[in-house]
């Protein structure tokens, strides 16, 4: 099963490489990972996503929680939660046709063009990765000449907060 | 996006003046190399092994000064500094003085080469939880990233095996980053920390505030959970129904209780009770294994004795053990007839890793047992286990262990039966890895924890001879034995120059069985007796002349079955280092053995000891195990 596991850590030097490293010796996958510090400058927030049982989901959350520099660590995949993924995708735009095509398109997905060249268009889509991965269907037919993506952000829903729940510390 | 936050060196100076240390020295201007040793003297360090070189040059000097200066006598050395042959070996004397005495070991070497020699003993002692700290010497921070000399990229190496790595970029840090070493290594599961000091911090000049660590919130909220953690009465309760339910309770009892202090509350809570115990190969000594409740080891080459009690037993207790490959090869196959198993351990994440488990506290296990103990007497529990006890009596009498009696050669299992005779489970025993460290484990009796060091999950060969080295510096009255095997002494070999260059009364005995037995013993059992690379019958090397040549004055061969005694009475009695090779029966085998892979009752017993005669369908599954399982 997929979860968003959301990591807070102390803004210091190796400390992406150690919980990266961790997931490396430990086979465990990494489906995509964000990182950036957060309003308070001493902490980054990392949100992994990650497949596996029960089990291995588990023994994660603890390893990860035997990381010096790892402050938090909350599954939000356990309870409601917002995610967003960011996409930007260049396409070949030449025709008026297709033009207006991609300007459909952009509106059905609630995305925007972003930057206009005579030959391209940029398109930024925001959603959850389902949605991306739609947008991106319906793409190919004119094969995109570059995509990239953010990787997941989530938060859960509601007045829980990862500093405030004092769960999962010992678990 | 970190140097936003950091104080300026100005706000740290204002700081240190505000800090009320009682360190004499607080508020002095002092290098950064003599603010480590000052820390270091601070936690209690007595002893640095270490290999000096370029990069660490101002730490080693700072240690000559700090000794200049702390000298109450001609000749006294407050920090001692312990020089190896190779900086493996400072690893493994560091970890050896951990081992043996509880504190933290400590070593000290330079950058690159250095630093990278070390690895091996970092990663067993992260594989053994054995609390060390490492200092490595850096190439200066402006160097750094630019392939110089001696570099290695430490943190990235070290940080897949140590419990943690700090580099030290900021030098008003690095008192409290040292400090805080040592509180990582021994809190929660202990293990090893690494901090990597460039050599331009070294020299680094500042004001020395003799307090302060490092702000690690998660880290340090979690231990400080964890130290108070207290076992709730609820929890006890529930763990005596448990075992109320049970009629054959059996402790399985590991490394975790002698680290974590629980020796003595195990075997009261086993006494309490007359709970029979099993011990893994890193918790021989957490019972007194002469006592008639202990029945050794289990696993793989445990006594065939404890393997069958739990085989039999209806409720397994786990106290700081991790049901690894060695012991429950298959989990589910691992104490079949347990209804129930319990677990306490410092480590959450050891919880349900391998093993479901019904009832767990994460926490010392000094504690847990003690406040097992003391729940008990407040419920008034009470039931009879003497019929189980008995039955596990049996088990020892019927499967005793036991091995080839006649013939000219010198069984290993003899050496040790010899060895123990005079030692009587009160010495401390390092040893290599493989046959020898089997045997060791089988036949000598261990009393108290931390007499017993080995290379329980790393395996790692050499481990032994350095370890004693260590052990010795720890504890210089006891009596110390390395036994090694001639293929693990070889990989460091140099250390017995060392043993005499400090006068240590280390005793050396060699298993020589020209060869890497255990691994023969593989080639035997699963590859049709090809014994590829294991053979060492051409090697030429004379060990006698070999310890003579580096200042053994008792260094003796034995070849025969009848001098054994003698020579091991000699040996062991030697006022000074002392050196024994004992030549073997290079066929002799490790048994029991549970082949990998495989559940106890797959377990051989060998040609020696009468193993249960319960036909079990499948049990040729031998010749069918998929090679790349076995390890």
């Amino acid at each position: 099963m997929r979860h968003i596991i959301s990591i807070l850590v102390e803004n210091e030097f190796g400390a992406l490489s150690r919980i990266a490293g961790l997931f490396t010796a430990r086979g465990y996958n990494i489906d995509s990972l964000t990182v950036a510090p957060t309003d308070d400058a001493t902490l980054s927030r990392m949100t992994l996503v990650t497949q596996g049982d029960e089990r291995i989901v588990e023994q994660i959350l603890k390893q990860l929680n035997k990381l010096l520099d790892v402050v938090k660590v909350v599954d939000i995949t356990e309870a409601t939660h917002i995610e967003r993924e960011l996409m930007l995708v260049k396409v070949e735009a030449v025709s008026t046709e297709s033009r207006e095509e991609f300007k459909r398109l952009a509106d059905i997905f609630d995305a925007r063009v972003v930057d206009v060249t005579a030959t391209t268009y940029t398109i930024e889509v925001i959603g959850r990765g389902s949605k991306l991965d739609a947008f991106l269907a319906l793409l190919e037919s004119s094969t995109p000449m570059e995509v990239v993506r953010s990787g997941v952000i989530g938060i859960a829903r509601g007045d829980q907060l990862i500093e405030g729940s004092h769960e999962g510390l010992l678990r | 996006m970190q140097e936003a936050a950091l104080p300026s060196e100005a706000k740290c100076l204002a700081d240190a003046k505000e800090v009320q240390s009682t360190h004499p020295r607080a508020g002095e201007q002092m290098s950064g190399a003599e603010m480590v040793i000052e820390v270091l003297a601070q936690e209690g360090v007595d002893t640095v092994f270490g290999y000096s070189g370029g990069a660490i040059l101002p730490t080693y000097d700072a240690v000559f000064r700090f000794n200049e200066r702390n000298r109450t006598q001609p000749e006294e050395e407050p920090m001692r500094l312990v020089v190896p042959a190779n900086e493996q070996g400072a690893g493994f004397m560091a970890a050896g003085y951990a081992r043996s005495s509880g504190k933290v070991g400590v070593f000290l070497v330079t950058s690159g080469p250095g630093a990278t020699n070390t690895v091996t003993p970092i990663r067993d002692c992260m594989a053994d939880s054995i609390p060390v700290v490492a200092i490595t010497g850096q190439v200066p921070r402006s160097a750094m990233g630019t392939d110089a000399f001696q570099e290695a990229p430490i943190v990235n190496i070290m940080g897949a095996c140590a419990k943690h790595v700090f580099l030290v970029t900021r030098p008003e840090q690095l008192e409290e980053t040292i400090r805080t070493a040592f509180e990582v290594a021994r809190s929660g599961r202990p293990g090893p920390v690494v901090v990597d000091l460039p050599k331009d911090v070294q020299n680094w000049v500042g004001h020395f505030k003799g307090e302060g660590v490092l702000d690690i919130r998660g880290y340090r909220q979690r231990m400080e959970a964890l130290a108070t953690q207290r076992l709730s009465e609820q929890k006890a309760k529930d763990f005596f129904a448990l075992l109320e339910q049970s009629r054959r309770p059996l402790l399985y009892v590991g490394g975790g209780a002698i680290h974590g202090d629980g020796a003595e509350a195990v075997m009261a809570f086993a006494k309490e009770h007359g709970i029979p115990a099993v011990t893994t190969v890193m918790g021989l000594g957490a019972v007194d294994s002469t006592d008639d409740l202990c029945l050794h080891m289990l696993g793989m080459h445990g006594t065939a004795y404890a393997n069958y009690a739990v085989e039999d037993c209806d409720f397994i207790v786990a106290v700081g053990a991790r049901f690894d490959d060695r012991v429950a090869a298959r989990a589910e196959l691992f104490a079949p007839l347990a209804e129930h198993v319990a677990h306490i351990d410092i480590d959450a994440a050891e919880i349900g890793k391998v093993k479901r488990v019904d009832w767990s506290h994460i926490g010392e296990a000094g504690h847990a047992m003690q406040s097992l103990l003391e729940y008990g007497r407040a419920f008034g529990f009470k039931k009879d286990y003497s019929r189980w006890a008995a039955h596990c009596q049996e088990l020892r009498k019927r499967h005793p262990m036991d091995y080839k009696q006649d013939g000219d050669l010198i069984q290993p299992q003899a050496v040790m039966a010899s060895l123990n005779a005079i030692t009587r489970g009160e010495a401390i025993v390092s040893t290599g890895v493989g046959q020898h460290q089997m045997w060791a484990a089988q036949y000598l009796d261990f009393k108290y924890p931390r007499l017993w060091m080995t290379s329980g999950s790393m395996g790692t060969m050499g481990f032994g001879l350095p370890a004693a080295i260590g052990a010795q510096f720890a504890n210089p009255n006891a009596i110390v034995i390395d036994v090694d095997g001639d293929g693990s002494l070889r990989m460091n070999l140099g250390e017995m120059e060392t043993v005499t260059t400090y006068g240590l009364p280390v005793k050396i005995l060699l298993l020589n069985n020209n060869g890497d037995g255990m691994v023969r013993q593989w080639q035997r059992l699963y590859f049709n007796d090809r014994f590829s690379g294991s053979d060492k019958s051409l090697h030429k090397k004379d060990f006698v002349k070999a310890a003579e040549a580096d200042g053994f004055e008792f260094a003796r061969r034995v070849d025969s079955r009848e001098a054994l005694d003698e020579a091991m009475a000699a040996f062991v009695g030697f006022d000074g280092p002392a050196f024994l090779e004992v030549m073997i029966d290079p066929d002799a085998g490790v048994y029991p053995m549970v082949g990998p892979g495989m559940g106890y009752k797959q377990m051989v017993t060998g040609d020696h000891i009468p193993g249960r005669e319960i036909p079990e369908i499948g049990s040729g599954r031998t010749d069918k195990i998929d090679q790349s399982e076995m390890f």
